[in-house]
């Protein structure tokens, strides 16, 4: 029901997220899904975590980015995407994703047995190409 | 518009007093990283650390100067 008469009763888009993070014990804010990420950023996030083969919920930010924005501001002050949370808290984007999951933390907070060294993992600080990274697209 | 390195450096610093910190262009002068060790992350979750950053410079994410930002924390070395 939209009529307006109802609107004290519509959950707003912040306590709908609010929900799926309760909901969820790991879930993604990503671009795109996992089998067609639409971010550099979001595939690589997608990758670890098929890596050490977690089960986790995705959710597609991109068609309703601003209102998700705006959400994830609200709730954790933080407003770009991909979003890690892991049992309610916001674990971080796809950088902190990355060194956690290098130095083993990730798996430890997700209760996952490390896979063993990968020689294509990042190294805890390396660096993409800066020509050939991917582009994060910002509104 | 390129940002000013030096600019966002001093902003970080002011922040975080005591902290080292380089800011370095990745590509193009908006998708730039912040390399920073402070005294104020001890006992911080790493994304609390990269808030603590985020929130020195954010007007300037806020006015579009940059577009994207890495960063990267850690613990000043000891001693």
């Amino acid at each position: 029901m939209n009529e307006s008469g109802t609107s004290g009763n519509e959950p707003t888009v912040t306590e709908k997220v609010r929900e799926l993070i309760a909901e969820n014990e790991v879930l993604l804010f990503m671009k795109g899904t996992p089998e067609a990420p639409q971010c550099g950023f979001s595939m690589r996030v997608v990758g670890i975590l098929d890596q050490l083969g977690t089960d986790y919920a995705a959710l597609d930010v991109l068609p309703a980015l601003d209102p998700l924005r705006e959400a994830t501001g609200e709730i954790a002050d933080w407003r770009t995407f991909p979003q890690l949370y892991v049992k309610g808290n916001l674990v971080g984007g796809c950088d902190i994703v990355e060194e956690m999951y290098a130095s083993g933390d990730l798996a430890g907070l997700l209760g996952v047995e490390a896979p063993p060294p990968n020689p294509d993992a990042p190294a805890p600080g390396a660096m993409p190409p800066a020509s050939s990274g991917p582009i994060q697209i910002e509104e | 518009m390129a940002a000013d390195l030096a600019e966002l450096q001093s902003m970080i610093e002011d922040a975080l007093p005591g902290a080292s910190v380089e800011v370095l262009d990745e590509g193009g002068g908006d998708h730039l990283r912040a390399v920073v060790a402070a005294p104020q992350f001890d006992g911080l979750t790493t994304i609390d650390q990269h808030r603590l950053v985020r929130a020195a410079v954010q007007t300037r994410m806020d006015d579009g100067t940059i577009h994207a930002l890495s960063i990267t924390t850690s613990l000043p070395a000891a001693g």
